[in-house]
């Protein structure tokens, strides 16, 4: 079966350096694919070339098959793919609805309820400031904004970071849920342990490319994990 | 009150909108791309000069000569964009987007259109003003009680006005607007959402030339005077009212572009009118020193 997302052997090149090199993964449909990596290894990088951000210098990224290698941002939002980025990258001076309403982009607010049903805190909110929500609300805005266009593909960077351990807990077992309403879903993350615990595969990225991958079952026990956040360098047989 | 005062608050409104509607144009871009766009009085002499040929060639009714003037200053903004601003944005990553480098090279690249214009205008019609058909003048006294004003203070009043209401319109109530003001926030954050964020940005050119243009044949048409430098001083007062009200405030420019038309057709009851240009580079001074993020300013999460 084709996969709803495919990354095929992508380079990314900005001036001299190569910040991925032949990065292949597979996100089946309904799946959770999880990227695991210390800081500045590139996964953030690999995030920003999928959305059209950056792009890549060599290899493909396909949708359903469909090469979206050389689409601009916006045509890749169009066709489904959306990100909640790093850093949230909400919209600051505008209310919660606004970001909302943005965010769904021709859908309008269609998915206002399903956003609200999923976080009842927004919906509170929703005629507040952005830039005055708490550091979780606002990653549940980033959250619940890129849900607002019924992705076919969600990316998340880092939805844990900087959050308190109950919010983190929220934000997996928000993950759990909307898999069960069947978004496919592209995970980058840094607490491993939660990611491993929801994803069904993941891929550990080390100076840009792909060093190991696998079952999340398996990968969770695996001590090459633990290494490859301590800064040591992989052993790959 | 004295009618005198009554009479030159009328016109110094009427001058302060002027300044507005140039002020939104700095505004708008300023907002979207954090750069000074140094042809936007070119912008108004083109819109003067359009509306003058149109007038001398077939003598339309007043309102088509405005529209035909706001479909120019339209095309203005979009190949501005193009030629000045365009070429510069390369990379479309935040760090590039608004960089310094790029806020310097749109600086130089925008002034050289600009004085390319500027020339390219006095080669064609001359230096001098040119000649505002007599019927076209926007300057029929009308008595309202002990004041007087002209029909231009009225036209000049309202046509800002309505542009002023539209465009508070479009920003609030409209997918593109919000498309604007969401580019201005978090121009990495749009390309998030699936806004099309180089189309925007010439939207914005588009939008703020419009205004321009407009504000250029309404001037012309009020003091009879058109001529290829006559975009210079209005820019300039309308940088101002943008600095002042905090760079990418629209009613924080709006605001004070209609202080500083009223300070300076009051100031002319004091002194010469050609000391009152100093009034708006006194505000420009004391804003600086006293209110560095302009007197509307939030504290801007970026620069």
């Amino acid at each position: 079966m084709t996969p709803i997302l495919e990354i095929d052997g992508v380079g990314l090149r900005i001036g001299v350096q190569d910040i991925l090199r032949d990065v292949s993964l597979r996100l089946p449909q309904g799946g959770i694919v999880a990227i695991l990596g210390s800081n500045g290894v590139g996964k953030t990088s690999l995030m920003r070339t999928i959305s059209g951000v950056y792009q890549a210098t060599s290899g493909a990224i396909r949708h359903q098959g469909e090469d979206i290698t050389r689409l601009q941002s916006h045509e890749i939002v169009a066709r489904g793919i959306l990100q909640a980025p790093e850093g949230r990258q909400i919209f600051s001076n505008m209310t919660v609805r606004e970001n909302l309403v943005i965010g769904g982009g021709p859908h309008g607010l269609a998915e206002l309820d399903h956003v609200v049903s999923l976080f009842p805190a927004l919906g509170e909110r929703l005629s507040q400031g952005a830039g005055s929500l708490s550091g979780g609300e606002q990653q549940m805005l980033c959250i619940g904004r890129a849900l607002m266009r019924k992705p076919s593909v969600l990316l998340l960077d880092e939805p844990s970071l900087g959050l308190a351990p109950k919010l983190v807990r929220f934000i997996f077992d928000l993950i759990e849920r909307i898999r069960s309403e069947g978004y496919s879903v592209l995970i980058v993350e840094q607490n491993a342990k939660a990611a491993l615990r929801v994803a069904d595969t993941a891929s550990v990225i080390e100076g840009g490319r792909i060093v190991i991958e696998g079952p999340a079952r398996d990968l969770a026990d695996d001590p090459r994990i633990a290494e490859a956040y301590l800064g040591g360098h992989v052993h790959v047989p | 009150m004295d009618p005198y005062y009554v009479q030159q608050l009328a016109i110094g409104l009427s001058l302060g909108m002027i300044y507005a509607l140039m002020a939104i144009g700095f505004t708008l871009i300023f907002g979207v791309l954090n750069v000074v766009n140094f042809a936007h009085g070119e912008v108004y002499s083109i819109g003067a000069f359009a509306g003058l040929l149109l007038i001398t060639a077939f003598g339309p009714p007043l309102l088509a000569v405005f529209l035909l003037v706001l479909a120019v200053g339209a095309a203005t903004g979009f190949g501005l964009e193009r030629l000045a601003f365009r070429p510069f944005r390369r990379f479309s990553d935040e760090a590039s987007l608004k960089s310094r480098a790029m806020r310097e090279a749109t600086l130089m690249s925008s002034l050289a259109l600009s004085i390319f214009t500027r020339e390219a205008m006095e080669l064609v019609f001359g230096s001098e003003f040119q000649t505002v058909p007599l019927d076209y003048l926007i300057n029929e006294p009308i008595a309202l009680g002990p004041v007087t004003i002209v029909t231009g203070d009225i036209i000049i009043f309202v046509a800002a006005a309505v542009m002023l209401g539209g465009l508070q319109y479009l920003l609030t109530r409209t997918a593109t607007g919000r498309a604007i003001r969401a580019v201005s926030n978090n121009p990495l954050g749009a390309k998030y959402v699936g806004i099309n964020t180089n189309r925007t940005i010439v939207l914005t050119f588009v939008i703020g030339s419009m205004m321009g243009a407009l504000a250029g044949i309404m001037v012309g048409l009020y003091y009879g005077a058109i001529f290829p430098a006559m975009g210079f001083t209005p820019a300039v007062k309308a940088f101002v009212a943008m600095v002042m009200g905090g760079l990418s405030s629209i009613p924080g420019a709006v605001i004070c572009a209609l202080i500083i038309g009223v300070s300076e057709s009051l100031a002319t009851t004091f002194v010469s009118s050609v000391w009152a240009d100093m009034v708006a580079y006194s505000f420009l001074l004391l804003t600086l020193v006293l209110f560095p993020q302009g007197l509307f300013g939030k504290g801007r999460d970026r620069v």
